[in-house]
């Protein structure tokens, strides 16, 4: 499976064209936890990778049910549409994992050297002042492995959307 | 706890409709909610087509919790998450109303009606209030903190 060119540039953060997205994640016992990221990537052909700042049932979740969905949030109408939701199973690689500690091909070691310092790379001046946070903490990268992605359009909703 | 959803919370989620989630057997499903309205303090229905409906159900309906937040955010405008538990709608005049201008504004037939009754509200903002529960600062509460952080913008269709 593979992200097309088009879901890659949706995949980047929005002030270089890319997306706000939803990380839904869920408990055990099917509690879902939705909330908006604004740091994110695509990595090799089949990863999301999202900034653990601020992150807390999220955490949690993960840490107990590695399922979970990236859904593009906005600007889904961009291009000819962005209606996709990408499904898989995260791990967060946190700061002093082992670097050799592998999620489905992406070690913990590349991840964190590329994104583990993300408000540097690319800092949030699209946001305006009245939203954008004092000051960052990274704790590490939400890696997601995706095993499929689905269309959210209305009226083909669920259609598979991902290569092969 | 009963929660009233605060003016500006309403206006979001009608204005520009939701993102969901559920997760009936562990696994979350995602959907996008175009046409959303409040009809009660904090109960949210939301018309769906039937792949909506079977996406997030995909085994068929089951009485559980329902995340979602409003679709279509840029920056955070609206940084709320809402939690319930969901019923279903087939009939009665709220369902007919609902189906109706699902169809006349989107084209297309809605089959159900989720009716959301909220019971925990969440912070979405980035820094010290993420995750901070709102709720249970009661709605007088939540209108304070709305207007001590300067959020009293809402969609431009309610300006």
């Amino acid at each position: 499976m593979k992200f097309s060119p088009a879901m890659k540039r949706a995949l980047t953060v929005p002030k270089d064209g890319g997306c706000v997205v939803y990380l839904a994640t869920t408990s055990l016992d099917g509690k879902p936890n939705m909330v908006p990221m604004r740091y994110v990537a695509s990595f090799a052909e089949d990863k999301v990778l999202l900034a653990d700042m601020f992150l807390l049932k999220t955490k949690a979740n993960l840490k107990e049910n590695p399922n979970c969905i990236v859904a593009i949030a906005y600007p889904i109408d961009a291009d000819r549409g962005r209606w996709w939701a990408f499904r898989g199973m995260a791990v967060v690689m946190e700061y002093d994992m082992d670097p050799g500690y592998d999620w489905y091909g992406s070690k913990a070691g590349e991840v964190l050297e590329k994104w583990g310092r993300w408000e540097e790379k690319e800092p949030p001046l699209e946001v305006p002042p009245d939203i954008v946070y004092g000051v960052a903490v990274q704790r590490g990268v939400v890696v997601l492995h995706v095993t499929d992605a689905y269309s959210l359009r209305l009226g083909e909703t669920g259609r598979e959307v991902l290569e092969r | 706890m009963t929660i009233q959803l605060t003016e500006r919370m309403k206006a979001w989620i009608e204005g520009l409709g939701c993102h969901l989630c559920t997760a009936p057997e562990g696994i979350p499903n995602v959907v996008v909610a175009p046409l959303a309205r409040v009809v009660g303090p904090a109960r949210v229905a939301f018309p769906h087509s039937s792949d909506n409906f079977k996406t997030l159900y995909p085994k068929g309906f089951q009485k559980s919790w329902v995340s979602f937040g409003v679709s279509h955010l840029g920056s955070v405008r609206a940084p709320y998450q809402f939690k319930g538990v969901a019923e279903i709608l087939y009939e009665g005049s709220l369902f007919l109303d609902l189906i109706k201008e699902h169809e006349n504004q989107l084209g297309i037939a809605a089959s159900v009606v989720l009716l959301v009754n909220v019971r925990e509200v969440y912070c979405t903002k980035p820094g010290y209030l993420a995750g901070q529960r709102l709720d249970v600062l009661g709605y007088d509460g939540m209108c304070a903190l709305e207007k001590s952080l300067g959020w009293i913008d809402v969609p431009s269709s309610f300006r």
